[in-house]
């Protein structure tokens, strides 16, 4: 399959980072780490990103494991949000961004021009960092994906389909005897679970985390790691964070990014404990960043 | 300061990981004091030296519960990663193996004790000497150990997992030569307990001394070589 080089616009820019080098700095780092694995759900080669003339992500290599957590580190521009985004073409809805590079879900490209990306969004759901429930009950909020993508035929399918996303995402004893009520009444955490119980109402194979937990407290956060640790058996993750512990604790593979460098990547226990790079060193250890 | 405990953003940090590796050359300074103490009673035939140097023990001892204290301060503090992470560990397991060289140097002021405060004849002067060439061998592998955890020396400590080698040689050598005098004279079994004892105890010390340097190349590689050979050491820190 050649690179696609196709050139992603759209309508309105949510997100422009102005704070990126250009590529020329430093155009010759070369990823630390195994970037492959064994039968990769997804499969990512020489992606960049650009926002207008400025540079987000460089020749980024990368696949993404099955039934893996993966989580991606670094410091505040550095261009893992981005890069998380171009996996279900978020980035899509950027009107200055453009996307070269090839990214495969199951050996198909995802930038293919034929490629329909709503499918896409239900294969690859994504969690944003502030829960955005949408301002209806909790049922309908779970129910909504479902019912456009045409994954029930009748109500009863629906409820099976409500009731178990509800329970996958540890809120069924929760919310079992309100579902009519609105799920912006939730916690913070709830909402989250929400969030996650509605990606994964329309089976996606992957879901995409940008920091989920960062507007949570430590006991919304901690049900959110378990519940991370559980949709690992069925699905595949990949997490942005800027906990290090959190990176730590759920994630089974950790990327270190780097001015829109993929820096280093290792399993989980080597990166935080004896990390190759002296960039990844210097930045889990707290001395820049 | 070093380059392991220095330029974290928040500064605070540094002081407090200096502060540490301070503390682990604080105790390791007061353990060689107490082995050379406690040989050196051993020497003057001095049993209140060395009751002295039992009763000191009791500084390592504070100090080791004062290190522990300031780890788990840390610890819940600053979550250490990468080489933070891997200090902290050398230095909690350091302090141990240090606290325990000062067991074994309480020890030996033991066996100046149990030869020169009882009734019975002291043994010869060539019954004790393995001791003090032992005490002097595992004095300087001590001694480097600690240079290397304070200059991040790989090199040297692989020369002090070297060394142990030699001390194990030392060690049986020394008990060889125990087992002739007690053939050749049996009245002097009385005492040879104790001496063995006592070159025991100085072996352990170069144990403790060799996981010291075991530590380091840890804290430098990140590699756990405590039980890799030391062909295989090699490797790593090259």
């Amino acid at each position: 399959m050649q690179p696609n080089t196709q050139t992603v616009s759209s309508v309105t820019p949510l997100m422009v980072c102005t704070d990126i080098e250009p590529i020329a700095a430093h155009d010759n780092r070369k990823t630390v780490g195994e970037i492959s694995v064994d039968n990769p759900r997804m499969s990512c080669r020489n992606v960049n990103v650009f926002y207008g003339e400025k540079q987000a992500i460089n020749r980024v290599n990368l696949d993404i494991g099955r039934h893996e957590v993966i989580a991606m580190i670094g410091p505040s521009g550095c261009g893992k949000s981005t890069f998380l985004r171009c996996l279900n073409r978020m980035n899509d809805t950027i009107d200055s961004c453009r996307v070269t590079g090839e990214i495969l879900l199951d050996n198909q490209n995802i930038y293919d021009k034929t490629l329909d990306v709503v499918p896409l969004r239900a294969q690859v759901g994504m969690v944003f960092q502030k829960p955005n429930p949408f301002p209806k009950s909790i049922y309908e909020n779970v129910a909504y994906g479902p019912r456009i993508h045409g994954l029930s035929s009748s109500k009863s399918d629906l409820d099976i389909i409500v009731e178990s996303s509800l329970h996958r995402a540890g809120l069924w004893n929760e919310v079992k005897d309100r579902l009519d009520q609105p799920g912006t009444g939730l916690s913070g955490g709830q909402q989250q679970r929400l969030c996650i119980a509605r990606t994964i109402a329309v089976s996606p194979e992957v879901i995409l985390m940008d920091e989920p937990c960062s507007a949570l407290d430590p006991i919304a956060t901690a049900k959110i790691e378990e519940l991370i640790d559980e949709l690992r058996e069925e699905y595949t993750i990949a997490i942005v964070t800027h906990s290090m512990q959190q990176a730590a604790r759920i994630s089974q593979r950790t990327a270190y990014f780097h001015l829109g460098d993929l820096i280093e990547v290792g399993e989980t226990n080597q990166i935080f404990t004896n990390p190759q790079h002296k960039l990844t060193e210097d930045y889990i250890t707290g001395r820049f960043g | 300061m070093n380059k392991m405990t220095e330029g974290h953003t928040v500064k605070r940090f540094d002081d407090e990981m200096v502060f540490l590796h301070r503390l682990v050359l604080e105790i390791g300074s007061l353990a060689q004091n107490q082995l050379k103490r406690a040989v050196q009673t051993l020497n003057d035939k001095d049993p209140s030296a060395a009751r002295d140097v039992i009763s000191r023990d009791q500084e390592l001892n504070d100090l080791d519960v004062q290190a522990d204290e300031e780890f788990i301060n840390l610890i819940v503090k600053r979550q250490p990663m990468a080489k933070d992470l891997r200090e902290i560990i050398t230095i909690s397991k350091a302090v141990s193996d240090l606290e325990r060289v000062g067991d074994e140097a309480r020890k030996i002021a033991q066996l100046t004790i149990h030869i020169y405060d009882t009734d019975s004849s002291p043994p010869n002067k060539q019954v004790l000497r393995d001791i003090n060439t032992m005490a002097a061998f595992v004095g300087d592998m001590l001694k480097s150990s600690l240079i290397a955890f304070d200059e991040l020396d790989a090199p040297k400590a692989l020369d002090v997992i070297r060394l142990d080698s030699e001390l194990e040689e030392e060690y049986k050598s020394a008990l060889r030569r125990l087992t002739t005098f007690v053939m050749e004279d049996s009245r002097a079994i009385g005492h040879m307990v104790d001496v063995v004892l006592g070159l025991r105890a100085l072996e352990r010390i170069g144990g403790h001394a060799k996981n010291i340097a075991g530590y380091v190349i840890f804290l430098i590689t990140g590699s756990d070589v405590r039980h890799e050979s030391v062909e295989c050491i090699e490797k790593q820190i090259i």
